[in-house]
């Protein structure tokens, strides 16, 4: 049995191409129920996202990863990439752990590989082998996030302003927000803020017109820009964004604001080139100014913080992708156990019940400790052996050298269970 | 026992403070998870070894001499005990960054430095007045020491926020404004405790000495505390003042109250009285 990804993500497609990739929700059963018809195949899940197309399969030989390559789009077959057994299995842990996003420690990811196994096990070919590596996979990405800032620190300019808001003035529920103009990142910003709750969100513009229709969009109300003054007191929040060739907030507005707001603190965005915000507004108490270049600063700051934390996220990564190895071997280990205690037992039980019989005239409680004896020789010889296939998890020699040396290979093919033991118990 | 007590409720918070600062350089929520749980067992050892000592020598009503250090070690109990009771109630591990070294500073000198026994006048050592007294002047500068920890926190926090370069301590802010309100209402709790001490320390003083309010540098750092103190809840409720001017003047006001320490340190024989309490809960 091998594990399989065959994918393409942003690093080897363009985004046409990937758009060409992608598979819609609606498609996926199909595709995963025609994965899982090649031959050979025994499990399948697809991972589709914006960024990336990967196929998992555990299936019969490596020899499978061609027809699964053969599945894609001919423009980007050849682009794929082709993982095997552990390089596949660490390519699904980073991948989970968002080592492999466009945005460093981007949090959506986790979900999304959480959804594909979903989808996989409701179209039936989600198995027991990609199940585990998924579960292993998600506690890996969660340990990651947890246990290092790699997640930290919002990235975009937008998010950078939403969460400077929220650590400036704490919870954001009884907060009102001024949006001044119609500039792109400021109704993204404002969104934002909404989404975390924001009580008010006042649009304000040149022409009424244009800030009733920016209201509409961003779900606010539209202000008049001559109230600007009484705005500022009201708002907590200004986000400015608008061509004016000249500071529309003034170093004196802002003072005026903040002794009526009665030292309120307020938080001033300006994403305008040039400036709408006097930058000495700044030094006033309780105001804090941040404009683009403060902004970038800070997402540049928490980008190169995430980056720093790659080194510990990885290594996190390769100590649960170990411990997922090291349970599988140990799995495997178990059926050669199992088929060593079985022969063991059996053959003791059979010697104990032929002594019994040549001995003649035992009481009941002798015969058990007859039995006992024989259970406690067969203990103590395989203690020492147990614990070493244990340790060696089934994939060094020990393993090997058990099957050989008491014929279990030739006794049964296959890694047996029930059907094993009974077969051998019938040799003893 | 009770020195080792002491020995072991002293390494609990130095490993606290140890967690709290680790947790500031990589937050896993683990790390504050174990400084909590480290100053809740330094606490516990803390209290068990003033238990064991009240056996001993009572309630301390009655007691005939006390040390300086015992006093800081009841104080730092009790810093301890207000920022994990405030804990619970959403006080964000990044106090515990400020107030577990503090409470260090102030156990280590009890603990480590040796200080001289003084003698507490007779009349003393019965008295009421005394009791609340000292209740109320070792809770009140236990919870100013917590106002004083977060205003520090912010002045620190704010200055990162105004430079515009956000650094560690910001990031693990909830917000400032919490933190800001946070440490307010801890300095109007210690102004009223402050109020309460002052004016049974005024019928101590009356008893051992005579005078209602004997001229001495520790009863003027006291009376300035106060009086500042008093002039921020005034700024804060009257002119709206708020974040850094406030938090200097709580940071400012728990100066002059740890002066009111110093000064009771070396006052004369007869006001070391109103330290009787804190003489029986220590080893």
């Amino acid at each position: 049995m091998t594990t399989i990804c065959v994918g393409v993500s942003h690093r080897q497609a363009p985004t046409a191409l990937r758009e060409r990739l992608a598979v819609p929700a609606a498609l996926l059963p199909d595709r995963l129920r025609q994965l899982r018809e090649l031959p050979g195949v025994r499990e399948a899940m697809i991972l589709s996202t914006c960024n990336r197309l990967e196929i998992f399969a555990s299936a019969d030989s490596r020899e499978i990863a061609g027809d699964i390559q053969r599945t894609l789009d001919p423009a980007a077959a050849p682009l794929a990439a082709c993982r095997f057994d552990e390089d596949a299995l660490r390519h699904l842990f980073r991948i989970t752990a968002s080592l492999e996003s466009m945005v460093l420690g981007e949090a959506q990811i986790l979900g999304q590989v959480k959804e594909a196994a979903a989808q996989a096990r409701q179209a039936g070919t989600l198995g027991p082998e990609l199940q585990r590596l998924v579960e292993r996979a998600s506690t890996a990405a969660k340990r990651v996030r947890t246990e290092t800032e790699i997640a930290r620190g919002a990235v975009s300019l937008s998010s950078v302003a939403a969460d400077l808001a929220r650590k400036l003035l704490g919870d954001l529920a009884d907060r009102a927000v001024l949006l001044i103009g119609a500039g792109e990142m400021a109704q993204l910003a404002a969104r934002e803020l909404r989404a975390q709750g924001v009580k008010e969100l006042l649009v304000a513009n040149r022409g009424l017109a244009r800030a009733e229709e920016l209201a509409r969009e961003v779900d606010g109300l539209a202000v008049s820009l001559a109230d600007l003054p009484a705005l500022l007191v009201r708002a907590d929040v200004v986000i400015c964004s608008t061509g004016a060739e000249e500071y529309l907030v003034t170093r004196e507005l802002v003072d005026q604001a903040v002794k009526a707001r009665r030292y309120r603190p307020l938080f001033l965005v300006d994403l305008s080139l040039p400036r709408n915000v006097e930058p000495s507004a700044n030094e006033l108490e309780n105001v804090y100014l941040y404009d683009l270049d403060d902004l970038e600063r800070v997402a540049a700051q928490n980008r190169g913080q995430r980056q720093s934390q790659v080194g510990r996220a990885e290594e996190i990564v390769e100590e649960e992708l170990r411990a997922l190895l090291a349970q599988a071997h140990e799995r495997h280990a178990v059926p050669v156990l199992a088929r060593l205690r079985a022969h063991a037992e059996a053959v003791a039980c059979a010697e104990a019940e032929k002594t019994i019989a040549a001995l003649r005239g035992l009481d009941e409680r002798q015969q058990r400790s007859v039995r006992a004896m024989a259970n406690a020789i067969v203990n103590k010889l395989l203690h020492a052996p147990t614990a070493r296939l244990r340790a060696e998890a089934g994939s060094g020699p020990l393993a090997d050298a058990a099957t050989a040396l008491f014929g279990f290979d030739e006794a049964q093919g296959a890694i047996g269970g029930r059907h094993d033991r009974e077969t051998l118990a019938s040799h003893g | 026992m009770e020195t080792l007590l002491v020995h072991l409720a002293l390494l609990a918070y130095a490993a606290g403070a140890a967690a709290f600062l680790t947790w500031l350089v990589r937050p896993d929520p683990r790390w504050a998870g174990a400084g909590r749980g480290l100053l809740f067992a330094g606490l516990v050892l803390h209290v068990a070894s003033f238990a064991s000592n009240i056996g001993v020598a009572g309630l301390g009503l009655g007691a005939d001499s006390w040390k300086g250090g015992q006093l800081f070690s009841l104080l730092a109990a009790l810093i301890v005990a207000g920022y994990l009771f405030l804990d619970r109630r959403g006080l964000a591990p990044i106090a515990g960054v400020v107030v577990a070294p503090l409470t260090l500073a102030v156990m280590v000198p009890a603990h480590l430095v040796a200080t001289s026994e003084h003698a507490v006048v007779q009349p003393l050592w019965t008295s009421g007045a005394l009791f609340v007294h000292v209740a109320a002047a070792t809770l009140g500068t236990a919870v100013l020491a917590l106002a004083f920890g977060l205003s520090a926190l912010y002045l620190a926090s704010e200055r990162q926020a105004k430079s515009r370069r956000p650094g560690r301590l910001f990031a693990r802010l909830t917000s400032l404004e919490s933190i800001d309100r946070a440490g307010y209402r801890l300095a109007v709790w210690g102004f009223i405790f402050l109020s309460v001490a002052i004016g049974t320390g005024s019928l101590v003083s009356k008893a051992a000495t005579g005078a209602v309010l004997p001229i001495a540098p520790k009863e003027g750092f006291a009376l300035l505390a106060w009086a500042l103190l008093a002039a921020m809840i005034q700024a804060r409720l009257v002119a709206g003042w708020r974040g850094r001017r406030i938090a200097i003047l709580v940071v400012v006001g728990f100066v002059l109250v740890a002066f009111v320490y110093v000064g009771l340190l070396s006052a004369s024989p007869s006001l070391r009285g109103a330290l009787a309490l804190a003489i029986g809960v220590w080893p």
